[in-house]
């Protein structure tokens, strides 16, 4: 349990969130609860004890009971910001009037035709939507089996917004909304620097100040996202560590000065209602690919793969299928040097519950609670925690999650520039890697759809360097792998 | 300069034997609109300094002009001056082409790849803060629209023309592509279009270039293209273009030279411009949505001329749409740094088209200069120096600083980074914005991303 965000929590004045939901489902845990100022919160479980939940849970949940806990999720999701047992509050009592009105503008603004005409417009004109849904006909071919059959593989096109991911998409939507709301100025915590682009052209096109904090190593890492934030007119902040330190530092910036401030969440996390917020943002990708599937094979995808680091782009994927229960929905997160090690950032694989960030969640932390760094080569999958969300998809069995490593990141983003001509960011080549041991277990003509998220134009040095790792201990005749060291 | 050298006595012998034959209209001509421009006039001869004694002396006939016509010109430039092992090559493309422009198969998938890999169609975006930059003090002025060609894969309007000539060369049976580039962005997207046909891609590039743009060297080989140094001559891009000649010489059967631009010998002016066409095609289709109407004026920078001519080709023949190039003025039109070819040049020939080129007294290319590579080139496709002479388009020029600054300026306002070649035709704005009544629909091509020029900006402007 990470107690020094639980030290920040505080009763909040809304209907009390239904922790029941576990007499519900008819779980029987040994949790460990603590009472604190009314609430009661979950404490960590062993790692067994979370394990033989998940699969008591697992078997025990029909697909039934799982569309009734999305559909009632749904319904109390707005009041509650609660996701099952994750998500919620966990915040300051200074930000608890400026979240809720938030949440009032965000349904606002939801319901105002006006509103969502000029964020069609500007979807279509100024990001470039709707993305294409790519039939990767060599992929595909690559795929098949030695009698010819395999899936048939798509990639929807996030690759091809302004800015090149799939950000854009939530950034536009929420600087208009803080426009709306009469806000001046932004701030917003970037990892790889795509959100912080995102936010830092959105804000440009819009006429607001911008600020984009991000962590040192980052801002090494990325340096050309750096440069394209500064060339927009934003200014960039730096703060020692990674983007879980830039995240608390522009969280702290936004209570410095909440009237004129807004903090445009990048991802869905964080407490209510960001994680509702962005997943309604991103959804449109969702949507546009259920639309496109009818006009190309008249039918659903079968398989949904998604990277996920917080979770956006899986959630913008994910949300328009979770109630369609043939449909399969993957995450895939970056297990770095490899799952075993302190090298990754697979939270649904290796997490365990607690508070960060504002919301409960899984998230890498040792037993004392202190948040562990999480580590890969696809820089934005770096998050120690993930979406409240998707925790709960992955509880009650809706959405199933794998791990890929750096070098497999790497040998996809190789593999999709050489079959199909696309360079796709190494975040989303997680997804891509995956394929390798997915679509040998997929029936002949089964109907993938890869959500590329962004392009990878960012990342050829590291693909460059890494090639060159590999010849050098190709020529050295070393047998032992090298540590990436990017 | 291997055309212009071998060809020149062969060039004049053509050139006289077709001005009988130029103006009679073809049995079989290909199907282009023909264009009656309001003012017909008599040009002056022309001198070819590559060859001394040719004087041609062409009167324009408003009703038989073709674009181009059937032997590849428009009106005097153009034409196909390449060595004799190529004419058949170039015949045998030209057959394919005009077949092809009737083939709905080859339409239909063409289109399925353009909207699905290319990402067409690209927007038409009205940049509502940089028309209101341009508003005069009585807050009236025009307004400025974008054609979103950096939305496209690879991030330039470039690819539409590779994709459709990779497609063309698998029609033909051709499993080998050969190329030419520069800094590298041409080699990108042919090296893309190959990986995504599965086709064997020989990228020829300057051994200085190579060592100035290792990244994206690195690119076309991760894409899986040879990419081959050129070392002879200043190890640069014409020197990269006749290298790739020599081998398509060579290997003519097996393989098929995807050019750039609208420049080089027919069927290649006139093939590029086809496959870009579309963008012209998608601009009148938005502005009719848009504003119930055609742009009044038409902008777009020049290097060889194939983005604009992609915008420009739809509204050729609609007199009240005027049509505005703007080319690299470099350090200056004064300082010899530059490649204004159109403003600068005079005509000749180069790398087998009669067009306007920068060239000195003795007819030796002089080495152009632009801080944008793509619109580094010393000469421009044919259609511009016939555009130019008709008075159809107009041709102006921006220097270096200039673009950085419209750079600059795109950025801030619009959160949107032009290519730097883009920011030369966004310059311009700042000399003809203050010239337009209020309303008039100017659209502007914005014919590529600029993340690739990121680097280079910084030092300028110091971010």
């Amino acid at each position: 349990m990470n107690l020094q965000t639980l030290s920040l929590h505080h009763s909040i004045n809304l209907p009390s969130p239904n922790l029941n939901n576990s007499n519900r489902l008819g779980f029987d845990w040994p949790l460990r609860t603590v009472r604190h100022k009314g609430f009661k919160v979950c404490s960590v479980m062993s790692r067994d004890t979370q394990t033989q939940i998940q699969t008591q849970t697992q078997t025990q949940t029909r697909k039934t009971d799982v569309l009734q806990l999305i559909d009632e999720t749904e319904e109390s999701l707005f009041r509650t910001g609660k996701f099952g047992r994750f998500g919620g509050i966990f915040v300051p009592e200074t930000l608890v009037t400026c979240l809720k009105v938030l949440l009032s503008e965000f349904n606002l603004c939801m319901h105002d035709p006006h509103f969502q005409g000029e964020l069609s417009t500007a979807l279509r004109d100024y990001v470039g939507r709707e993305t294409p849904l790519y039939f990767a006909e060599r992929l595909t071919d690559h795929y098949k089996n030695g009698r010819g059959e395999g899936p048939d593989i798509y990639l929807k096109r996030e690759d091809l917004s302004h800015g090149g991911a799939h950000k854009i998409n939530n950034a536009l939507a929420q600087a208009m909304l803080a426009k709306r709301m009469g806000r001046r100025s932004v701030v917003a915590a970037t990892g790889a620097g795509q959100h912080g682009v995102a936010t830092a052209a959105a804000c440009a096109k819009l006429a607001m100040e911008c600020t984009i904090i991000m962590g040192h190593l980052d801002m090494e890492r990325q340096s050309s996202n750096v440069l394209l934030m500064k060339n927009f007119g934003a200014e960039v902040k730096s703060v020692r560590g990674t983007f879980k330190d830039a995240a608390s530092e522009a969280i702290r910036e936004w209570v410095g000065d909440l009237e004129r401030k807004y903090y445009l969440a990048g991802t869905a996390v964080g407490p209510h209602p960001c994680p509702a917020m962005v997943r309604e943002f991103q959804s449109i990708i969702g949507k546009e690919t259920r639309r496109q599937a009818v006009e190309k094979w008249g039918g659903e995808p079968d398989v949904l793969v998604a990277c996920v680091g917080s979770g956006s782009n899986a959630l913008g994927m994910f949300h328009e299928f979770v109630r369609d229960k043939d449909i399969r929905l993957i995450g895939v997160e970056a297990a770095g040097t490899g799952i075993d090690g302190e090298t990754h950032s697979a939270t649904l694989a290796k997490g365990e519950i607690g508070v960060y960030h504002g919301a409960m969640t899984l998230l890498l932390q040792d037993h004392e609670g202190q948040i562990l760094g999480p580590r890969s080569v696809g820089v934005g999958l770096e998050y120690p925690g993930v979406s409240p969300e998707l925790s709960f998809l992955r509880e009650i069995g809706r959405a199933e999650f794998h791990t890929a490593t750096d070098e497999e990141a790497l040998d996809a983003y190789a593999l999709l520039c050489r079959l199909e001509g696309i360079c796709p960011a190494l975040e989303a080549a997680h997804a891509l890697a995956h394929l390798g041991k997915l679509c040998p277990t997929l029936p002949d003509g089964a109907k993938v759809v890869v959500n590329c998220s962004g392009r990878g134009d960012k990342d050829i040095e590291t693909v460059f360097k890494y090639q060159q790792l590999k010849s050098a201990q190709v020529s050295d005749g070393n047998n032992h792998p090298k540590p990436l060291q990017m | 300069m291997a055309f212009a050298a071998s060809s020149s006595s062969a060039a004049t012998a053509r050139t006289s034997a077709q001005s009988d034959l130029a103006f009679r209209i073809p049995s079989n001509p290909p199907k282009f609109a023909k264009f009656a421009p309001s003012i017909s006039r008599r040009s002056p001869p022309i001198s070819c300094k590559m060859a001394a004694t040719a004087v041609v002396d062409m009167e324009l006939d408003a009703e038989a002009l073709q674009r181009p016509d059937a032997f590849g010109r428009f009106g005097r430039f153009g034409g196909k001056y390449v060595p004799e092992t190529l004419m058949a090559a170039l015949t045998e493309l030209e057959a394919a082409f005009n077949s092809l422009a009737t083939d709905h198969e080859f339409q239909k998938e063409l289109d399925g790849i353009l909207k699905d890999y290319v990402g067409r169609e690209s927007p038409l975006y009205f940049a509502e803060r940089l028309t209101q930059h341009y508003k005069r003090h009585d807050g009236t002025g025009p307004h400025v629209y974008l054609k979103r060609e950096d939305l496209n894969h690879t991030g330039a309007h470039k690819i539409n023309n590779a994709v459709a000539q990779a497609l063309l060369a698998k029609r033909l049976g051709k499993k080998r592509i050969i190329a030419e580039t520069g800094a590298g962005q041409h080699g990108v997207a042919t090296a893309t279009v190959c990986a995504r046909f599965g086709l064997e891609c020989i990228i020829y590039m300057g051994a200085q270039d190579m060592e100035r743009q290792a990244l994206n060297v690195f690119r076309m080989r991760l894409l899986g293209a040879e990419v081959r140094a050129v070392h002879s001559g200043t190890a640069t891009l014409k020197d990269a273009t006749s290298e790739a000649i020599r081998d398509w010489v060579t290997n003519v059967e097996t393989t098929h030279y995807i050019l750039g631009s609208v420049a080089g010998p027919h069927p290649y002016p006139m093939m590029v411009r086809e496959f870009h066409k579309v963008i012209g095609q998608e601009t009148r289709k938005q502005a009719l949505e848009k504003w119930g109407g055609k742009p009044d004026v038409i902008v777009a920078c020049i290097g060889g001329g194939s983005n604009a001519m992609g915008i420009f080709h739809e509204f050729v023949e609609d007199e009240d749409v005027r049509l505005i190039g703007v080319e690299a003025a470099g350090f200056g039109l004064d300082s010899g740094k530059h490649a204004a070819t159109l403003t600068k040049g005079e005509i000749g020939v180069l790398h087998g088209a009669m067009s306007y080129l920068l060239q000195d007294e003795d007819g030796q290319i002089i080495e152009p200069h632009s801080i944008s590579a793509g619109l580094d080139y010393p000469g421009v496709g044919p259609e511009h120096s016939f555009l130019k002479d008709l008075g159809r388009a107009e041709y102006h020029s921006i220097t270096d600083e200039e673009a950085l600054e419209a750079f600059k300026r795109l950025s801030r306002l619009e959160g949107i980074i032009p290519a730097l070649e883009t920011s030369h035709a966004l310059a311009y704005l700042e000399k003809l914005c203050p010239t337009l009544p209020d309303g008039t629909k100017v659209v502007l091509n914005c014919s590529g991303r600029g993340d690739k020029d990121v680097h280079t900006a910084i030092n300028y402007l110091k971010l």
